[in-house]
């Protein structure tokens, strides 16, 4: 049959075939980044991709964030390095990793086969790291972009908190920037009193999006009470513990930037994802909840995807910065008041 | 490794505070070895956010029913105890690699202290299945926590020994291996870090103690075969199941490392849980 012949429906099927229509879930990352979906899986809780693909259709996410890649190989933090706390848990893995050139070596020839993106998270302690292990990693085929952890907070020795100084921020950004052409995300601590500066500073020097938030600093005890229960006695919290929080940062950056953010922060359910959304997200990373029910971000897909239809929209684009101020402007000056 | 459903058929607390749960799950009973393990979620969603990893204590063809062997300690396994007859339980497994048996040995040595008998009751049944020798040396502080012996095989030989000498030998479970080991062709332990080491220590220098002969091809014969294959833990003494926290259980957050003998971390969820003791860092202190 000619393809441009097209038959008018009649109407009484108009309404079905809108039911059917399939839903617009895609975003666009810049530099060519399309993802088909907002549902992504946060870096350390999804290994190289590998891990989980006997479990769940990895290839139904979004995007796969790498576990943090570093240019030599690190054997982490002494264990214990996990323990759950009230609505949540605390990690200090350490960054453990086998090193850039091991990483594309095992694995990038299988992420290029794969229809979802991978994006690698890459950790480093100077800026001559970052920009060498992203300077390796350009090119390579099988690698969809760069999520810049500027903030891990597990190390300690050495390691320059660039995440918490605008300047320092802005400096890691722009000389990555110019050791790569591949989307450059950029991801935030919230362990700051005002993200804002720091978030505008990071996007102007070239991040194509952010992501917000990384994991809380935060302590456990041990049992026997006389010492602290992780090896590295610092760990960050995640879980829906700090639902809140990565909730009023998304909130205030998404105000301040122009460049997409992605939020992570305690997703757990479908109203988690709709919630990030409506404070201006525009796509969510799922992690620590993957733990406990590893097919939770297929099944988001699924559900927001329906949630939409419910709706009756075309996209889930109208869902987007709904709870965000209507008046446009600059960001209230006020907003340190609340903080304690 | 799969997700599924597992109902339970029967709870009993066979000792004070340590429970013994029956779960229908037959592709657990049909495709486990002993060894491995199974990654539950708790039905208590109130602020619990990860799953509890339990070694699979026994596993049963003909009827499909696994078993997992706990000690009350929180909240997740308070909540496993809650649970009745029919109910669901959402499980992530079989996990991990189980135990390998040399197919000639005849004699083997199972060590457990404490809640480490889970980590190996099942290798006694698959073990006299096979038509081994088994015996089983179990420490505990006292009798009161002593596991029960008509819970076990009758062809075991059953060892006991308690801290504070209220049965069985009075020291640690440690003690007794020198009474054992020229017996044994293979050993095959589980329980607290302490005990893991100082058999680790014992199976280090045992062929120059003891003068005994390595099973397998002469030296030089042939190329040794790679550290933690199944070829090289099947020729070790002495395997062990090591317990770390866990997260993920699929080898993807790198929570539950041991330190291995080449100086990398080694996860307890995929390379283990159990290991050829010369696969590890005994003085590596995690």
């Amino acid at each position: 049959m000619g393809g441009r012949l097209v038959k008018a429906e009649p109407k009484e099927h108009a309404h079905e075939a809108l039911a059917e229509r399939s839903i617009d879930l895609s975003v666009d990352l810049g530099r060519g980044l399309m993802l088909e979906n907002p549902i992504l899986v946060a870096s350390g809780t999804f290994g190289f991709g590998v891990e989980y693909g006997e479990v769940v259709d990895i290839q139904r996410l979004g995007a796969i964030f790498s576990k943090g890649t570093t240019l030599r190989p690190r054997i982490g933090n002494v264990t214990p390095r996990v323990t759950e706390t009230p609505g949540g848990m605390l990690n200090s893995i350490g960054l453990q990793n086998p090193g850039v050139d091991a990483v594309i070596e095992r694995y990038a020839a299988q992420w290029a086969r794969w229809r979802v993106p991978v994006i690698v998270n890459v950790a480093g302690e100077s800026v001559a790291d970052y920009v060498e292990v992203v300077s390796r990693l350009d090119g390579v085929p099988g690698v969809a972009g760069i999520e810049l952890n500027i903030s891990c907070p597990n190390v300690g020795k050495g390691g320059l908190q660039f995440a918490i100084d605008a300047d320092a921020a802005a400096s890691v950004t722009a000389a990555v920037r110019r050791a790569t052409d591949l989307p450059l995300l950029v991801k935030l601590s919230p362990n700051v009193a005002d993200v804002r500066p720091i978030a505008q500073a990071i996007a102007d020097a070239g991040a194509d999006a952010l992501t917000a938030v990384n994991t809380l600093s935060g302590i456990a005890i041990a049992p026997s009470r006389q010492r602290p229960l992780l090896g590295n006695v610092y760990g960050g919290v995640s879980g829906p513990a700090i639902k809140p929080i990565a909730l009023r940062i998304v909130y205030e950056v998404a105000q301040v930037v122009h460049v997409p953010v992605i939020a992570i922060g305690g997703v757990t359910e479908l109203g988690d994802v709709l919630d990030f959304l409506a404070a201006g997200a525009v796509a969510v990373q799922a992690g620590t909840a993957i733990f406990a029910d590893p097919a939770l971000p297929v099944r988001l897909v699924d559900e927001l995807e329906a949630e939409c239809r419910a709706r009756g929209l075309d996209s889930y684009r109208s869902l987007i910065g709904t709870a965000l101020p209507t008046r446009a402007g600059p960001p209230s000056a006020r907003g340190a008041e609340y903080r304690p | 490794m799969r997700l599924l459903g597992a109902e339970l058929v029967e709870s009993r607390e066979i000792l004070p505070g340590q429970w013994i749960q029956a779960f229908h799950a037959p592709h657990l009973a049909n495709g486990s070895r002993a060894g491995q393990f199974v990654h539950v979620r708790t039905g208590d969603r109130s602020g619990l956010v990860l799953r509890r990893p339990y070694s699979i204590n026994t596993a049963d063809r003909a009827s499909g029913t696994v078993t997992i062997h706990f000690r009350t300690i929180g909240r997740g396994t308070e909540w496993l105890t809650r649970l009745r007859p029919g109910d669901a339980l959402d499980v992530l497994g079989p996990l991990g690699r189980p135990f390998e048996v040399d197919p000639r040995a005849t004699h083997l040595l199972l060590v457990a202290g404490g809640l480490g008998m889970a980590g190996v009751r099942m290798l006694a049944d698959e073990a006299i299945r096979d038509g081994r020798q088994v015996t089983l040396l179990f420490g505990a502080s006292s009798a009161s926590e002593v596991y029960p012996s008509n819970l076990l095989p009758d062809e075991v030989e059953y060892v006991v020994a308690t801290d504070d000498g209220s049965l069985g030998h009075h020291g640690y479970v440690t003690e007794l291996i020198a009474a054992y080991e020229a017996w044994a062709d293979q050993s095959f332990a589980c329980g607290p870090a302490p005990m893991l080491a100082a058999l680790a220590r014992l199976a280090a220098t045992r062929r120059n103690r003891m003068g005994v002969a390595k099973l397998g091809r002469k030296r030089g014969a042939g190329r040794a075969d790679p550290l933690g294959s199944p070829m090289a833990r099947r020729k070790a003494f002495l395997q062990v199941s090591m317990e770390q926290n866990m997260g993920c259980a699929v080898g993807a957050c790198l929570g539950c490392v041991v330190m291995g003998a080449s100086g990398t971390p080694q996860r307890v969820c995929r390379e283990g849980p159990v290991f050829a003791a010369e696969e590890l860092d005994w003085e590596a202190g995690w």
